[in-house]
């Protein structure tokens, strides 16, 4: 590819990805499942999101809601976990920690997985240092992992594809003849960054593996695709185009949602999870200090009941100053909610959003602000303390309600938190 | 994981500041005395008695290293039949086993005959409450 203006220049990126992450966390303290068939669900346990080899194997589909998938559970003695984000949480932290000693740039990119730069090794080392990462990791804390290590961010998951798929654990693609050969054989729809859309478009025009995709004309991809399918073409080539993001951004908005344990049909009820809500993304938000300009309300019926009919609504208020104050923002979700609540519907979701989030103190000015900011600045300041020291929830606002019927579903719970001194894991001895 | 205790050197008081106040650095951290590697370090609550003669007591806690390999007679968590227990790790020149305290070695597991026995943590601590 002599059109190629970029330089090649040695990058070697590797993809470390913990194999079937919940249910690795939820076996680390309970040795019986170990090689038995486990799944970990959604939320309100609602569909499988973690599934363990001997679970795939018995035809579960990652994103199968829990009700379809319950024949072959029983059938196959599967062993069944509400999801425990407080654990996964611990335990994530614990394996980023361990990564982050193998190198300086490193780039977490979800709870069970990181890239991580090794432009320093030698490319003859790498296998053996792609060897001794995963060791570390899994005698440390628990965790098998898959790494993939080649010279861009898309091949480094195409090689941590294959990884995972024949549990090698270490798959290097520095060579480009090893390279074709696998692109070959890789599905174009499996690449990273290849959306649904966009394969189909790939399929339409007959490049239906990476391969293909590699070698397709400059002047195609130009016509054809956006800046991203651009740079997937050159990553494949093995030109870095996506660089590692070694700094977090901060939070753009800021979501919470929750479905119900049971079906909720009364504006009070609704009333208290959105208050709910709006007090822990409050939170959230004062903790790295920043103020939101606007917050999205919305309530859904089930999509799934065949017997009522299925609502769903959503409401954007903008606030007159930016804020993190609760109150504030508990009073604004509230008339919104109030807006869109239809009376007679059984709703089985809530949620609040804020969003256009700023720092703190860089907000635009307003001649109401300063009047408002310091009496609340205060308040939220003592009850963020006193639920830190004592407790979440400790202070709340009286709207939030007391019983909350709203609660998750989580009837497989597995109860330990290794980072809580209340929930810690238990042995008999 | 967060366990300080606030080291005070003087109470509030009127007149002149104690001479020490200058000294005063952080809060004293357990943390730091018990917790030799964090990202392996797991704390794991224990109930019943059969690790007595070791001074691991019901509802101790223990802290456990991931990372270290044992020594002879460490205590350590192990899997042992699809199980998690604490046991004391005994090396001799060509077997190790574990038993249950170092005194009584009746029930001891030969670790070269029981290749599913996987030494899970080494315990570096006992946490053990007194009043």
């Amino acid at each position: 590819m002599s059109y190629i203006n970029y330089s090649k220049k040695k990058n070697n990126i590797a993809l470390i990805d913990c194999n079937s992450f919940y249910v690795s966390c939820e076996r680390l303290f309970n040795p019986k499942i170990i090689n038995k068939p486990v799944v970990v669900l959604s939320n309100n346990d609602g569909c499988v999101i973690s599934r363990s080899t001997e679970a795939k194997k018995i035809g579960i589909k990652m994103g199968e809601p829990y009700f379809k998938v319950k024949d072959l559970v029983k059938k196959n003695d599967v062993q069944i976990f509400s999801s425990n984000y407080a654990l996964y949480g611990d335990i994530s932290r614990r394996v980023m920690k361990v990564i982050k000693e193998f190198s300086d740039k490193m780039e977490i990119y979800s709870i069970d997985e990181a890239f991580i730069s090794l432009a320093f090794v030698e490319n003859q080392r790498l296998n053996e240092y792609g060897k001794e990462i995963r060791e570390r990791i899994l005698k440390w804390t628990g965790i098998p992992t898959s790494i993939g290590i080649a010279n861009t961010k898309t091949l480094s998951k195409v090689a941590n594809y294959i990884a995972k798929k024949n549990k090698t654990g270490v798959i290097v693609l520095d060579k480009e003849k090893d390279i074709d050969e696998e692109l070959k054989k890789f599905d174009i729809s499996n690449i990273w960054g290849v959306g649904k859309q966009l394969s189909k478009l790939y399929i339409k025009n007959n490049i239906d593996t990476a391969y293909k995709l590699k070698n397709i004309s400059n002047t195609w991809v130009k016509k054809n695709t956006n800046v991203l399918g651009a740079k997937t073409v050159m990553e494949l080539r093995g030109i870095p185009c996506v660089e590692l993001q070694t700094i977090e951004p901060k939070r753009k908005s800021c979501c919470v949602s929750r479905s119900f344990g049971k079906k909720v049909e009364n504006i009070e009820k609704l009333e208290e999870s959105i208050t709910t809500h709006c007090l822990s993304a409050a939170e959230k938000i004062r903790g790295e200090d920043q103020v939101a300009k606007t917050i999205t309300v919305s309530i859904r019926t089930s999509p799934f009941d065949r017997h009522r009919e299925y609502y769903s609504n959503s409401i954007t208020i903008d606030l007159p100053i930016a804020t993190n104050n609760s109150i504030e923002l508990i009073k604004a979700a509230t008339e919104g909610l109030m807006a869109i609540y239809k009376y007679g519907y059984f709703y089985q979701k809530s949620g609040i959003t804020l969003s256009n989030l700023n720092d703190a103190g860089k907000e635009e000015f307003n001649l109401l602000a300063p009047l408002l900011e310091t009496k609340s600045k205060s308040l939220m300041e003592a009850i963020d303390l006193t639920n830190t020291k004592y407790g979440r929830n400790s202070i709340s606002i009286a709207q939030a309600g007391v019983s909350s019927t709203w609660k998750m579903r989580r009837e497989h719970f597995s109860k330990i938190d290794t980072a809580s001194f209340d929930s810690l894991p238990m042995l008999k001895i | 994981m967060k366990l300080t205790i606030p080291f005070y050197l003087h109470k509030v008081g009127a007149g002149f500041p104690s001479p020490a106040t200058d000294y005063i650095e952080d809060d004293l951290d357990l943390n730091t005395h018990l917790v030799n590697n964090a990202p392996a370090t797991f704390i794991i609550r224990v109930q019943g008695r059969s690790m007595r003669d070791v001074g691991i007591y019901d509802g101790d806690l223990l802290i456990v290293d991931k990372s270290i390999n044992p020594k002879s007679f460490s205590t350590v968590i192990a899997n042992v039949n699809e199980e998690l227990v604490v046991k004391t790790f005994i090396k001799e020149k060509e077997v190790s086993y574990l038993t249950s305290g170092s005194k009584s070695t009746i029930d001891k597991i030969n670790l070269g005959e029981n290749q599913e026995v996987i030494i899970w943590g080494v315990v570096t601590y006992v946490i053990h409450k007194l009043q």
